[in-house]
Order: C-alpha cells, then sequence, then structure tokens
C-alpha cells in the first residue's frame, strides 16, 4: 500500500494532464469571476432595499444617539419600584394568566375536530378543502387584527381577547394536528378498520392515541406565546397586566410601570420553564400514557 | 334480575378518570372566571351584534385599495420587517459566533452570551416598544428597533445551534493549513452555516411582519395604525378592507419566504459561494 502511494507521488504530470489542469484552473476562474458579479449584483439590491426602507422608516441614528443619552435617566425614573402598587397588579395579573390558560384549553379542544375535518386520510375533499381555507385565513390574521374586531363586537374586555387568542390558536394547533394525522400510515387505520370499526371508532383507536402527546406538547408551547400575546392585546384593550403598563407609562408613572414589568417577566420566565418541563416529559413519553 | 354485560363494553377506569379530569379543568376555570370578576357568558350573549357589526362592514371599501396613502403605510409596515429582521440578523450573527461552542474565544464568554440571549428571548416586545417609544419618540423607527431586539434574542440562539452542526474534519483540515481563527471562520464555518441563516432570516422576516402590526397599533406606524385608527373612527367599511389587505399580504409573503427557503434548503450552493 505505501509503495503504491509513493510510486504515485513520483510519477511526473504528463503534458495532456498539465493542459487539462490549466483548463480546469480557468474555467473555475471565470465561474468565480461570473459569481462574483452575481454576489455584487445582489449586495447593491440589498443596500438599496436597506437605504430605501430606512428612509421609510425616519431611521435617524442622531435621534437613537439622543434616544440613549435621554434613555440613562429614563431608567433611573424606573427605580425604584411603587411598591405600594403591588397589591393592585395581582388581580391583573390573573386575569392575563386566566385568559392566556382559557384560550389554550378552548384552542386545544375545537382544533381537535378542526384538525379531524382538515386531513385528507379521514375528511372528504371538499370538507378538507374548506378547512385548511378556514386554517390558513385564522394564520394569516395576525391575533392583534381579530381582537379589533371582536372589541367593535363585545367592546373592551377579557372576552374579545380570550376569543381573538383562542382563535389564533386554532389556526397553529389544527395545522400541526392535521399535518400529523396526514403522517399516520394508512396501514394503521386499515388495521383498525379492517376489524369492522366505524369511522368514530377508527379516530378514536387509531388516531386519537397518535396525535395525543403532539397536541399537549403543542399546547403547552401555545400556552406560554398565549401569555405573552396576551400582555401585549391587554395593552391594547383585553385588560390584565399589559393594560395596567400601558396606562401607567402613558401616565409617566413609571415606578408603578416597573413593578408591572417585573411582575410580567417573573410571569413569563416562570410559564416558561413549566412548560419546558412538562413538554419534554410529554414528549419523552412519561405522561399520558 | 340482573343483566350479563360484558365487561369490556363498560367505560374503563381511565376513561372514567380521564373525564372527570376534563369536567374538573372546566369547573376551575368557570371559578376562575367568575372569582375574576369575568363573564364569559357574553360571548354567547353578545354574538347577536355580530351581525350588527357584519351589516356595518359590508360591503369593504374597496376605493380604498386607490388611494396612495395606503400603499405608502403597507410599504412602511414591510421595511418595518425588512430593517428590523436585517439589523436583528446581523446581530444575531455576531453574538452566535460567541455564542457556539466551536468559534467561541472562551467557554466563559459562551455561558454569557447564551444567558444573555435567553434572557432577551423572553422579554415580552410591550415592554420593548414602551420603553423605546419613550426614548426615540413615536414613529416607525422605534418599532424597528423592537423587532431588531426581538430577532437577536431568537436567532442568535438558532444560529450558534447551526454553527456548532458545522463539520468538525472540515474546520479541522482549514486550521491544519496554518490558517488563523477568523480565516477558520470564514472559509470553513461560514459556507457550511450559511444556507441555514438565510433560511432562517426569511423566516425571521415572516415573523417580524406580524409582529410589526401591533407595534404599528402602538405608534409605531404603518398598517397596523391605519388599522387603529379606523375602528377609532367606527369606520368599519375601511376596518374590513384593511383587514383584507393584511391577511392577503401576510399570505403572499409568507408563501414568497416559504418558497425561498425551500429553495435554499434543497440547493445550499445558492448562497455558499
Amino acid at each position: 500500500m505505501e509503495a503504491t502511494s509513493k510510486e504515485f507521488i513520483q510519477q511526473e504530470p504528463s503534458v495532456l494532464d498539465k493542459k487539462f489542469l490549466d483548463w480546469k484552473f480557468l474555467e473555475w476562474k471565470r465561474s468565480i469571476a461570473g459569481q462574483r458579479w452575481k454576489q455584487a449584483a445582489i449586495a447593491t439590491l440589498l443596500a438599496l432595499l436597506i437605504a430605501f426602507s430606512a428612509w421609510r422608516c425616519n431611521v435617524d441614528l442622531r435621534s437613537f444617539v439622543l434616544g440613549i443619552d435621554k434613555g440613562i435617566p429614563l431608567v433611573g425614573m424606573f427605580f425604584p419600584p411603587d411598591l405600594s402598587s403591588l397589591t393592585s397588579m395581582l388581580q391583573p395579573l390573573a386575569v392575563t394568566v386566566v385568559m392566556a390558560m382559557a384560550a389554550t384549553i378552548l384552542g386545544m379542544c375545537l382544533s381537535l375536530p378542526c384538525a379531524l375535518a382538515a386531513s385528507s386520510n379521514l375528511a372528504p375533499p371538499f370538507l378538507r378543502l374548506a378547512m385548511r381555507a378556514f386554517i390558513a385565513l385564522e394564520r394569516g390574521l395576525p391575533e392583534i387584527v381579530q381582537l379589533l374586531l371582536l372589541i367593535a363586537i363585545f367592546g373592551l374586555g377579557v372576552v374579545p381577547g380570550l376569543v381573538a387568542l383562542s382563535f389564533s390558536s386554532i389556526g397553529m394547533l389544527a395545522k400541526l394536528l392535521a399535518d400529523g394525522i396526514e403522517e399516520i400510515e394508512p396501514q394503521m387505520l386499515e388495521s383498525v378498520a379492517g376489524t369492522g370499526a366505524t369511522r368514530s371508532q377508527v379516530i378514536r383507536y387509531a388516531v386519537i392515541p397518535q396525535i395525543l402527546p403532539s397536541l399537549f406538547a403543542n399546547g403547552l408551547f401555545r400556552f406560554e406565546f398565549n401569555i405573552r400575546a396576551g400582555v401585549m392585546l391587554g395593552a391594547v384593550g383585553a385588560g390584565g397586566i399589559g393594560y395596567v403598563m400601558r396606562t401607567s407609562m402613558n401616565a409617566m408613572d413609571y415606578q408603578k410601570a416597573c413593578v408591572a414589568v417585573i411582575l410580567t417577566l417573573i410571569l413569563v420566565f416562570t410559564i416558561e420553564r413549566v412548560s419546558d418541563f412538562f413538554r419534554t416529559r410529554i414528549l419523552s413519553g412519561g405522561l399520558l400514557r | 334480575m340482573s343483566i350479563d354485560v360484558p365487561v369490556n363494553a363498560l367505560p374503563s377506569r381511565k376513561f372514567k378518570l380521564m373525564i372527570v379530569y376534563i369536567v374538573a379543568i372546566f369547573i376551575v376555570m368557570y371559578l376562575l372566571f367568575f372569582f375574576l370578576d369575568l363573564s364569559p357568558d357574553s360571548v354567547f350573549i353578545d354574538f347577536r351584534f355580530v351581525a350588527d357589526l357584519a351589516q356595518q362592514m359590508f360591503p369593504p371599501n374597496i376605493a380604498l385599495f386607490w388611494r396612495s396613502s395606503l400603499f405608502v403605510s403597507l410599504i412602511e409596515t414591510l421595511s418595518m420587517a425588512f430593517l428590523g429582521t436585517v439589523c436583528g440578523g446581523g446581530i444575531a450573527l455576531l453574538l452566535a459566533f460567541f455564542a457556539a461552542t466551536n468559534t467561541t474565544p472562551h467557554p466563559l464568554v459562551r455561558l454569557a452570551v447564551r444567558t444573555l440571549l435567553a434572557m432577551e428571548r423572553s422579554i415580552p416586545q410591550l415592554i420593548v416598544i414602551l420603553v423605546l417609544l419613550i426614548a426615540v419618540g413615536i414613529g416607525p423607527f422605534a418599532g424597528v428597533l423592537t423587532l431588531a431586539i426581538g430577532s437577536v434574542g431568537m436567532y442568535g440562539k438558532f444560529f450558534a445551534d447551526s454553527i456548532e452542526q458545522a463539520d468538525k474534519a472540515i474546520i479541522e483540515s482549514v486550521d491544519s493549513v496554518g490558517s488563523t481563527r477568523l480565516q477558520t471562520i470564514r472559509f470553513a464555518v461560514l459556507p457550511q452555516a450559511m444556507p441555514s441563516f438565510v433560511a432562517n432570516l426569511f423566516y425571521a422576516f415572516d415573523h417580524n411582519l406580524r409582529a410589526a402590526i401591533p407595534l404599528g397599533i402602538f405608534g409605531g406606524g404603518g398598517i397596523g395604525f391605519e388599522l387603529e385608527f379606523a375602528r377609532g373612527l367606527l369606520h368599519y367599511k375601511d376596518v374590513l378592507a384593511y383587514t383584507i389587505l393584511i391577511v392577503v399580504m401576510i399570505t403572499v409573503m409568507e408563501r414568497i419566504s416559504d418558497w425561498a427557503r425551500r429553495s435554499i434548503i434543497t440547493q445550499p450552493q445558492l448562497v455558499t459561494r
């Protein structure tokens, strides 16, 4: 083995090889040059796009620098937090949590039938198409837009926030579940159907056990998302801690707002840890079995 | 007289337990609502207003689509999302090299940057925009900064993970010809991680476009602001027109970025060289 490799190194390259290598090298250089042009074109396009959007968004680095100067005393105004308002914050905090929880539960319950109707191996084609269109619409409509429409119906309060969050939960969970159902192997469904099971029995014994872990894991993820989105929706008019935060910021009561900010951060951190803990346990198969 | 029922026809113990759990959850939720003075019943009681609203909304004010100010605000939202993605992605890319095990200068730096990213990821955008509105003033610039800050935490982690997945053999072979650390990053790590970066950036743009709409409502400008303004004036025909426009914009951008992402993942040479 060693001898052959030595022989190989000692071999002189023939004239033909050299010509071939030269030709290859030229070709490579040419392709590099072509790519350089393409790269330059892409870079110019990107720079133009950035410049255009910076102009449109009034990006002003001077105001940014001034903002930093202004921001430092601003941070000072947030401290010390006004701890006397802590007790009055607990109720809105609970409202945000309950809103997110109820929206998640409602969304999980409703996404199951939606997902069954939207999967190609269970539902008739027209129903599947209609359901997929509905889900696509749900996903295209940001929850804030839904909230604004719902406020027009229900007025300000938790109910429009709850409905908006559960609708957008349906959009996300039903899509994930329907994709999961479509990936179930057809043999599995056939073997249950072959024992003489009705369609509902097939769903109960072949489909539900397979998608339940995914439903709960994604539901927990959605709960985490709903808490953050709920804070945002609250500021627009769905109540809760987000509303308190925005009103106290607008009233320049920064020390009170600081308490709301700290409570929100603690809440989000805690929910993240808890849902992470349960999600890993569900996905590893410990729970739900 | 006893009726002979096969045991397996009865609901199983597990099934009964599940029913109990579900009923308990609903009762607890209802009690919580009651306790917090919220009225979930109003969902059903107030539902008749839906018909009222629908009557006020239809037909949508299509004439709005031919107004140039609409397209100005649409472009404002799009450029807010674009600029937020570019700034956030750039900062995330820089931080990612400090947060990945194979490119970090020191493990302690890695730990610090990872913690920073994790903390940043969980700050709700509402807090950031409210603080920035005071600091830099009302306008799309505050929205851009918020989106950039939001993207750094999320995509810094993704980028760092994709750097860590880079093939060790290639890094070692570039190292062995005597390249400096920066050269190794440029010629061994970057070409491997680039497709994943660009694909993630398209995803980030998609995400930021959705997030740009609520930011507009708080004073960031763009289509969200127009929507809130029209709702405040109770011009529901305009509201419906804006809503249609937003849905179309988000769906179209989602399709485009999906297509771009898929073509980058299937043909990585588009961005590596």
